[in-house]
């Protein structure tokens, strides 16, 4: 067998997992199977600390994402918001990555709208901040002078939401949907400086970075990943696209078990045989 | 019909046709989405930023002093000059005084302080003892004043066992990321474009 063969046998392989990986994850979302969801400590944490909160405190969602991975942050934040909107929060976006700007504005309209919620009186999107540590400061001083105006270019002072919201002091979360390091950011600044109470919503590969501070209480929670959405789906009664999405999500990972299994079985098996 | 739907959709399987090899398609869907990412950046920045904390201070609440950040910013752009690129290191100087007065501390506390008062904990739980010998142990490992041998190597050992654990997880935790990135572009394509499930 020469080298070209080899490599296109190689090749071969290669698209033979992907195909696979590819029914392994859509089958599911086809044909429900509807495998059982254990909510954990963490996101119950989260919700706990938001439905614990009286109307019309106010919380800050920051969006602090790219579009790369909106199937991870969109469920999060479309459950978070659904829960802070039904316990009638006072909720304000603004984004720290530009990506996230339009998706955060478009999240809150939608999301919004399902429960009659009006712009500038119940919500209200201050837009986009470049240089995250210097906006992460500055709202510490005055949310007016870091934003002075909405995602639309209108005076924010204008809203009637913005009414008695002056700095983190009249902020009862913040609420990081972060796709890198900003939510970590927020726990050095906003956290640590001011006491701001931090909420992460992160994308599962990110879980890992934020869970040191959930131990040492720098955190209210943790809600991780796309499992971490359909926990908090499940936890607000209103099963969407993350709950749906675990099938696929638990066969692809039996799927690469079983790929780890059996490569490390046949790579043993073949050194045994050089070995011989 | 959307016709947004359709182009994403198009977009999605150009950006996948990649898996069988690199190609024009993924290509032409690579290219437009750096275009669109910079363009979108450059317009978000100039409306949401530039705009109301430059430009409407200056030039209608007539606040002079933002003029001073404001030629600090485009000095930075003198870095494309050889001959007067040194300029650039003033604004830089600037933000990396500033910066680092204002991370050390804040660093200090979030990441030093906090992290060591949660791993004095009582040793009356199993867990309890598993943090504080997964602290100790990892910080012995990168100890390299001393060579790991007798007892800081058995520590030092330990605590590769833990990092091991914390990669393995990390690397799970990777996975079941990765894996929910395709599971969305799935329920996109067989729901929002195809229709096949809701």
């Amino acid at each position: 067998m020469g080298q070209n063969d080899k490599n296109k046998m190689g090749i071969q392989g290669r698209h033979f997992i992907f195909i696979l990986m590819a029914i392994v994850v859509a089958a599911p979302l086809i044909f429900r199977v509807g495998l059982p969801l254990r909510v954990t400590a963490e996101v119950r944490q989260v919700y706990g600390f938001l439905d614990r909160l009286p109307p019309h405190s106010a919380v800050i969602f920051s969006f602090d994402h790219e579009t790369s991975t909106l199937p991870e942050m969109v469920p999060l934040a479309e459950a978070l918001l659904r829960h802070c909107f039904r316990k009638n929060l006072k909720v304000f976006g603004m984004a720290l990555l530009a990506e996230g700007a339009a998706v955060g504005d478009d999240n809150l309209r939608r999301i919004g709208s399902e429960y009659d919620k009006k712009y500038g009186e119940d919500y209200l999107f201050w837009g986009f901040r470049p240089q995250f540590t210097t906006a992460i400061l500055a709202l510490g001083e005055r949310i007016d002078h870091e934003f002075p105006s909405d995602y639309t270019g209108q005076d924010i002072r204008s809203f009637p939401v913005m009414e008695g919201i002056e700095n983190y002091k009249d902020i009862a979360a913040v609420i990081t949907v972060g796709d890198g390091d900003i939510p970590v950011y927020w726990v050095n600044y906003a956290q640590a400086r001011y006491g701001v109470k931090i909420i992460p919503a992160v994308t599962a590969v990110m879980a890992t970075t934020m869970y040191p501070f959930l131990q040492s209480g720098q955190l209210v929670g943790l809600a991780a990943g796309l499992k971490g959405a359909a926990e908090y789906e499940m936890l607000i009664g209103k099963p969407g696209r993350a709950v749906k999405g675990m099938d696929a999500q638990s066969g692809a990972h039996i799927f690469v078990i079983i790929l780890i299994l059996v490569g490390n079985t046949v790579m043993i098996a073949g050194r045994r045989r050089k070995g011989r | 019909m959307n016709y947004g739907i359709t182009v994403a959709a198009i977009l999605t399987l150009a950006i996948y046709s990649f898996l069988y090899k690199d190609n024009p398609f993924y290509k032409a869907a690579e290219h437009i989405l750096l275009g669109v990412s910079v363009g979108y950046f450059v317009a978000v920045t100039v409306s949401t930023t530039l705009i109301p904390k430059l430009f409407i201070p200056i030039f209608s609440e007539g606040k002079l002093s933002y003029i001073i950040p404001g030629i600090l910013g485009m000095v930075m752009f003198l870095r494309f000059s050889k001959k007067l690129s040194p300029y650039s290191r003033i604004p830089l100087s600037i933000i990396i005084g500033v910066g680092a007065g204002v991370s050390i501390p804040a660093m200090m506390q979030a990441q030093i302080i906090a992290q060591m008062k949660a791993t004095m904990l009582p040793i009356n739980s199993l867990s309890n003892i598993i943090i504080i010998v997964a602290v100790l142990s990892v910080l012995i490992y990168f100890y390299f004043s001393q060579p790991h041998k007798g007892a800081i190597g058995v520590g030092a050992k330990i605590g590769i066992y833990f990092l091991m654990i914390f990669f393995g997880s990390t690397f799970g935790y990777t996975v079941m990321a990765r894996i929910s990135l395709l599971i969305g572009r799935l329920q996109f394509l067989l729901g929002d474009w195809l229709g096949f499930i809701d």
